[in-house]
């Protein structure tokens, strides 16, 4: 019977919030009977007394009399809730985390290679670099510039933890490490620059001992390419830095993925501050030539501001006029951004509990509308 | 006479029709009626304008409202109408009968006019006739109401050379601190012997080959030539040169930087550098000079100032005139893209088969040069890229504000049309003659 269903469908809101209205066409010529049996929150009680039996039936014939005169139910769908635009996909972040960690083995691999190749500084003085001739060397500087840069990766990870997107926002960090660590691995290995200063002192050559240089890429691996770590011996990774990308690249992440708001943009000037005392102390330690830094800054950040329009602007996807489709990894770009369908909102959510128990903290504080007929 | 009708303000391009049966209406008030037959060669014009039939106007502009009445077909078979009719002055005639009957229902005032109505105009619409049955009764004044419905707006490119000659401007600015920020660096280079080559990958595979640098530059010459050639044929020539010219003088002032900043050494011992000149500032100028004469080219003996190794000017060059060749050349002319391109890799193969640049200075341009190029044109191309929003990254690049100024009246993809690139016009001086055109 048609009141039946249209009452028990209301009752019926799936958990995500998405329902629709009822479809039935009720046909006018049927013979009315009573509802029978099916429990629906009206003033009907379902005992089965003549009296109110007879009460039930009255109740529900001019329900079903008032439903009638509205035969045609047109199905309005609503909006499906922003879940379901921004699909989680763990496997593909997982993906896009075996990149970044295969092009880091193979960055420090490659650094070992050059280390070999580096010209001695007696046969290849350092270069003449004219942030160098400007600023004297500092040795405390270098540290100042890991420090900060641990504070940021620091940062964002617990940012990042909070993130109710979390693996579309990792997979994305992930994916373009990747790519930064690849390009400098190109970088560094097609032309080999000198030592920028004087003071370095590169470990010995190993020449050929394939054991002593597995030992090295292990040393480097885990000690992340700190020099605080010690791990940090090895020269002839110049151009482009890779500190530079770690802290251009964790400041533009914090920066989009969190609010707005004034308390926040403290935090965003604070990180900025940050990373950019970070790349200013690299030079001041004369541990980079200012081509390096240069450069670094300026793939990192072209590369973030690329991959975040092409994700963001879903018309730019499929167009013909769109150029950022000619870069050659657009298919991997593709694979990866394919069922995220609107930009990332910045919500955020505590990382252990269920998805369902979410705690909203809203990006943008809401005010009292004042309506119009006030 | 209702001059409301006109094509503009029916969506239907067999409006002729439509345009006749209310022009018609608009003629029923018994004011309007009987005018044909007094018409004079002004309102005879202004008629034949209003039937899409302005081609008579010339020939008959002498002819007044009885004259046109009393034209036969024999005088569509003599000039000068037989020169400006298509079909022997039919549709003309029809029409001029029509005027007849009016002019003769005015006269008779009879219901037994809409048989001549319908009898006459089978070659018109159909509904020409209908309408007649509706508008034509004795002294039904109809009001003509125009709807305005706008033309669909084809995009507008405004050429705006004024902006054109301020990129211009902004390139060559560029191009002159190149040179100068060269002649300083080349003072600051070491000499081979005391920092010799850095250890290059292709080097070690390659060895050197001497003419090599010369089929670059030749390679170089021939696409500018070709892109040169290009953009004078294109129709938008403006705002295509604004772009070449903005894109240039960028990646050169790129170029500034990274030479200015870490200086490398030469990349072969068979480089012969120009003696320095510690401080020497005429001499220094008169280098300058030189090299923007020469175009920085070996060839023309203008490059033998060394330090501008990071990163290479030739790579810029050789890629940037590809990409334009390509973008705004028929998509069609598949062979000639292919062949820029080939152009484009021989070159870029043989500066580093010269060894006269390091493999990162030719990758390095490379990527700058493409990744301008691209980046320029998606935002030119999609209008939501143009604003600032939350979403759009494109605006945080420096130049963005300069980028505005000089596409903002830009609506679209910039057609690739192709147009002489001056009027033959000036040629001739005769007045324009007509010919027949045949029409079945």
């Amino acid at each position: 019977m048609a009141v039946s269903h249209l009452l028990d469908e209301q009752e019926d809101d799936t958990p995500n919030g998405g329902y629709h209205m009822m479809v039935t066409i009720e046909d006018g010529s049927r013979p009315q009977t009573t509802p029978t049996g099916r429990p629906h929150p009206s003033p009907v009680t379902s005992s089965g007394d003549q009296v109110d039996d007879s009460k039930s039936t009255r109740l529900a014939r001019g329900f079903s009399k008032a439903l009638r005169k509205n035969q045609d139910y047109i199905r309005i769908p609503v909006s499906r809730s922003i879940d379901s635009l921004l699909p989680a996909e763990w496997w593909k972040t997982g993906i896009a985390f075996i990149w970044a960690a295969f092009n880091l083995v193979l960055t420090t691999v490659m650094i070992t290679v050059v280390h070999e190749r580096v010209p001695d500084k007696s046969i290849s003085p350092p270069l003449p670099d004219k942030f160098f001739d400007y600023v004297p060397r500092f040795e405390w500087a270098f540290s100042v510039t890991e420090v900060n840069g641990m504070i940021l990766v620091a940062l964002w990870f617990i940012q990042w933890l909070f993130l109710k997107h979390r693996a579309i926002v990792g997979r994305r960090f992930f994916f373009l490490q990747g790519m930064l660590y690849l390009y400098r691995m190109v970088t560094m290995y097609i032309t080999t620059l000198p030592v920028p200063s004087m003071h370095m002192h590169c470990a010995p050559k190993l020449y050929g001992d394939s054991q002593g240089k597995i030992k090295r890429v292990l040393q480097l691996v885990s000690g992340g390419g700190l020099s605080i770590t010690g791990s940090h011996l090895m020269c002839g990774d110049f151009l482009y830095s890779g500190h530079t990308v770690m802290l251009t690249l964790t400041f533009l992440f914090i920066q989009e993925y969190s609010p707005r708001s004034l308390l926040w943009r403290c935090y965003h000037l604070i990180c900025w501050f940050l990373s950019a005392m970070g790349v200013i102390f690299i030079l001041i330690a004369h541990e980079h030539y200012s081509l390096d830094v240069v450069v670094a800054y300026f793939i990192t950040s072209r590369l973030f501001y690329w991959y975040h329009t092409m994700a963001n602007n879903r018309t730019l996807r499929g167009s013909t006029h769109n150029y950022l489709n000619r870069i050659w990894w657009n298919r991997v770009f593709n694979f990866l951004e394919k069922n995220v369908k609107t930009t990332v909102p910045c919500s955020f959510s505590w990382p252990l509990l269920p998805p369902s128990a979410v705690f909203k903290n809203p990006c943008k504080s809401y005010s009292i509308v004042q309506s119009a007929q006030d | 006479m209702s001059r409301a009708c006109s094509e503009k303000d029916f969506v239907f391009h067999s409006s002729v029709c439509l345009c006749q049966t209310l022009h018609y209406i608009s003629t029923s008030s018994r004011a309007d009626m009987n005018k044909a037959a007094s018409w004079s060669e002004e309102e005879v014009s202004l008629w034949l304008t209003d039937q899409g039939l302005q081609e008579y106007s010339e020939p008959l502009r002498n002819y007044d409202g009885p004259a046109l009445l009393s034209l036969t077909t024999d005088d569509f078979k003599r000039p000068p109408l037989s020169k400006v009719t298509s079909d022997g002055g039919h549709l003309l005639l029809e029409k001029i009968e029509t005027l007849k009957i009016e002019h003769h229902i005015d006269v008779h005032k009879n219901g037994h006019a809409n048989g001549h109505m319908v009898l006459n105009h089978n070659g018109n619409a159909g509904s020409a006739g209908k309408t007649h049955q509706n508008g034509m009764v004795n002294g039904f004044h109809k009001e003509l109401v125009q709807i305005h419905i706008p033309e669909p707006a084809s995009p507008q490119f405004p050429p705006e050379w004024g902006k054109t000659a301020v990129a211009f401007v902004y390139a060559l600015c560029c191009f002159v601190l190149t040179t100068v920020i060269i002649s300083v660096v080349h003072e600051r280079v070491p000499p081979k012997e005391a920092s010799p080559p850095l250890p290059d990958k292709f080097f070690d595979f390659f060895d050197r080959v001497e003419w090599a640098f010369t089929i670059c530059e030749i390679n170089g010459m021939i696409l500018m030539v070709l892109w040169i050639i290009q953009l004078s044929l294109l129709k938008h020539k403006s705002i295509v040169g604004r772009r070449f010219f903005f894109i240039v003088g960028t990646l050169y002032l790129y170029r500034c930087i990274t030479m200015y900043i870490t200086t490398l050494p030469v990349p072969g011992m068979h480089f012969k550098c120009s003696p320095k000149l510690y401080g020497d500032w005429e001499s220094q100028m008169r280098r300058v000079m030189k090299l923007i004469a020469g175009g920085g080219l070996t060839i023309t003996g203008s490059h033998n100032m060394c330090g501008d190794y990071l990163y290479s000017g030739h790579t810029v060059m050789l890629t940037l005139t590809y990409l334009f060749t390509k973008e705004y050349s028929p998509r069609r002319f598949w062979w000639y893209h292919w062949g820029c391109w080939a152009l484009c890799a021989v070159g870029l193969f043989c500066i580093l088969l010269a060894h006269d640049h390091y493999t990162i200075d030719v990758v390095v341009a490379y990527f700058i040069t493409t990744r301008l190029f691209w980046w320029y044109h998606t935002m030119a191309n999609q209008q939501v890229l143009k604003e600032t929003s939350q979403t759009n990254f494109f605006t945080h690049v420096w130049w963005y504000r300069f980028f505005r100024y000089l596409e903002n009246n830009v609506p679209a993809v910039v057609p690739r049309s192709y147009q002489k690139p001056f009027s033959w016009r000036l040629l001739h001086w005769s007045h324009v003659k007509y010919t027949r055109i045949d029409s079945d």
